[in-house]
């Protein structure tokens, strides 16, 4: 007796069997396309490592040497930062994350703020995270929430900041407490938006919504497919970010920043600006300012503390791979805003 | 995916040839070796099995179209620069750009009163940025007068009297060579540019005398009784 459907059941197997050698073949084919790649790369980085000078004049070689110190530096982070979000994304269960996050919009978004404890991963790598909680099923607003208090409130950040400055000046508190409530409240006016989806860019949107179509592939293959996706998306991102982060710190001195430094307001404005341009991480940029604690006052240093891992160069260059150009203007304007205010505050409380 | 196989090839390169050190902190080369590592893997297993995206991105057109074509010049440029130009430190330019002279990196590296009545291993052992620390400190002659500085660093020419002084300079670096800030002492050496050039990596040993130019800013300034040129050191920033 014939099944129903068995013809075309063996047909659909024979296909997938003769598939498969050819498969394989592609499969090794590209495999030797890869590994020969990378042994052409190094070996041509031996070849012209072995060159002493190639005559590059001084600024853009320190241009050169600025930008490949972000990009060596960063990198590690991110790859953590997109290994942690293939873990988010496929290997733990769909409600894990869910199960015991409060109903309540804003206790919720409180929580998710919170997450960065348990990730020491600094600005840079929680992009892709953030981008696999989007995936995996948070609101825009809730992992723009996590994305904006993880760096500050990761455990390797806080205990930098307190090696270089202790509790001195309220610094350590201005900084976490800043840092949370900038998070919370940028979540917040996000939420309000009818249609949080408008906030990525059209590439991610369709990501998110093709994010189930993965259900043909095994965990592994989900897996490197994550990673082939958020390398090839951030990476450029990367290398322009610290092209031009590397740019403008040959081009502008520092001391007209430093000479600004004593003044309650221009203090702030010029912390702004100096940790838009150095973009330095977040584990580390507590020791990068402490020489200019003796010239800036305290809540500029605050200022430069919470504005920094939030807004800068190479963040914003990273963070276009997900959201739209106009919300980062508008997150820009108000991060900025809010972290001028807790500066001053701090300025004329201190 | 390129970039990050070369990104990744550089740096595993860089760290083989122990040259890492001319971008970041060393307490960082293992966990970025490790990464690296891990990216290395990924990235050719990704490639061998080259699994399908549910979607293609949209194709591009008018300035975003322009914005991604600069995007994609402007990375391979700093992509290929990154394989081709050979490492090298951050130079006088930066040095001079980031204030030498008013630099307070490393300001209690050292304690005067400690230093005081230190014996000769300990003084032998001051780099640029403890001596630059002792000088911010104290600019009393007789307490430089029986310690013989011995160091090492590169030549950034002093601003006010360029023929005669240059500043012995570091960086000083917490993260990476984006944080490097410079410290820098003031050496006395008329025409010293007869014999080196910007940027050259300089031995100096001599004792700190009051500054015999006019034209300078500094009080106190190190005479040398030796100066030669010297190979950059292995580990060219200080922690």
């Amino acid at each position: 007796m014939t099944v129903p459907g068995s013809v075309e059941n063996d047909h659909r197997h024979d296909h997938r069997h003769d598939q498969r050698p050819r498969r394989s073949r592609r499969r090794l084919l590209w495999l030797a396309i890869g590994t020969l790649g990378v042994a052409g790369v190094l070996a041509l980085r031996a070849f012209t490592g072995g060159l002493d000078s190639v005559g590059v004049p001084n600024v853009p070689q320190d241009l050169l040497t600025l930008a490949t110190s972000i990009i060596i530096e960063s990198l590690p982070f991110v790859v953590l930062g997109i290994v942690l979000s293939i873990v988010v994304q496929t290997w733990l269960p769909d409600d894990l994350l869910m199960r015991y996050l409060p109903h309540a919009p804003v206790l919720r978004r409180a929580a998710i703020s919170l997450f960065g404890i348990a990730l020491p991963v600094c600005e840079c790598g929680n992009v892709p995270l953030a981008r696999g909680l989007i995936l995996k099923g948070f609101s825009v607003p809730e992992a723009m929430t996590f994305l904006l208090a993880a760096p500050i409130i990761n455990p390797i950040t806080i205990i930098t900041t307190y090696q270089a400055f202790g509790f001195d000046d309220g610094i350590l508190v201005g900084r976490i407490l800043g840092g949370l409530a900038i998070a919370n409240i940028v979540g917040w006016l996000f939420s309000l938006h009818p249609q949080p989806n408008a906030l990525l860019t059209d590439r991610f949107a369709a990501q998110c919504a093709a994010g189930s179509d993965h259900h043909r592939q095994t965990r592994s293959e989900k897996s490197l497919d994550i990673f082939m996706r958020e390398s090839s998306v951030l990476m450029p991102a990367i290398f322009i970010g610290s092209l031009i982060a590397g740019a403008i710190q040959v081009a502008v001195p520092r001391d007209v920043l430093v000479s600004l430094g004593s003044n309650p307001l221009w203090s702030i404005l010029a912390m702004m600006l100096l940790a838009f341009i150095i973009s330095v991480c977040s584990s580390v940029d507590a020791f990068f300012i402490l020489p200019f604690a003796s010239t800036f006052m305290p809540g500029s240093i605050v200022t430069f503390l919470v504005f920094g891992p939030i807004i800068d160069i190479k963040m914003l260059a990273i963070m276009r791979t997900t959201f739209t150009a106009r919300v980062l203007v508008q997150l820009s304007l108000v991060v900025a805003l809010m972290s001028a205010f807790i500066g001053l505050v701090i300025n004329f409380v201190a | 995916m390129i970039l990050i196989v070369i990104a990744v090839s550089a740096t595993v390169w860089l760290a083989v040839t122990q040259q890492l050190v001319l971008y970041i902190h060393p307490r960082y080369i293992v966990f970025t070796v490790i990464m690296a590592a891990i990216a290395l893997a990924l990235g050719v297993m990704s490639v061998a099995v080259r699994p399908r995206s549910p979607e293609e991105p949209a194709v591009s057109k008018g300035w975003a179209k322009i914005v991604g074509i600069t995007a994609l010049v402007l990375s391979g440029v700093v992509a290929v620069s990154l394989i081709v130009v050979p490492p090298a430190t951050l130079s006088s330019a930066t040095a001079s750009q980031r204030d030498i002279v008013g630099s307070t990196v490393g300001s209690d590296s050292q304690n005067a009163d400690d230093v005081a009545n230190a014996d000769e291993s300990l003084i032998a052992s001051f780099t640029v940025v403890d001596w630059a620390s002792l000088l911010r400190q104290t600019s009393d002659p007789s307490f430089y007068a029986d310690k013989t500085a011995t160091v090492v660093g590169f030549i950034t020419e002093s601003e006010d009297d360029p023929e005669n002084i240059f500043y012995l300079s570091r960086f000083t670096v917490t993260c990476c060579a984006v944080d490097a800030q410079p410290t820098g002492i003031a050496v006395y050496a008329p025409n010293w540019k007869n014999s080196f050039a910007v940027d050259a990596w300089v031995e100096v040993t001599g004792l700190f005398e009051i500054n015999p130019s006019s034209r300078s800013d500094a009080s106190l300034v190190l005479v040398p009784n030796e100066l030669s040129g010297v190979e950059r050191p292995s580990e060219p920033y200080l922690y």
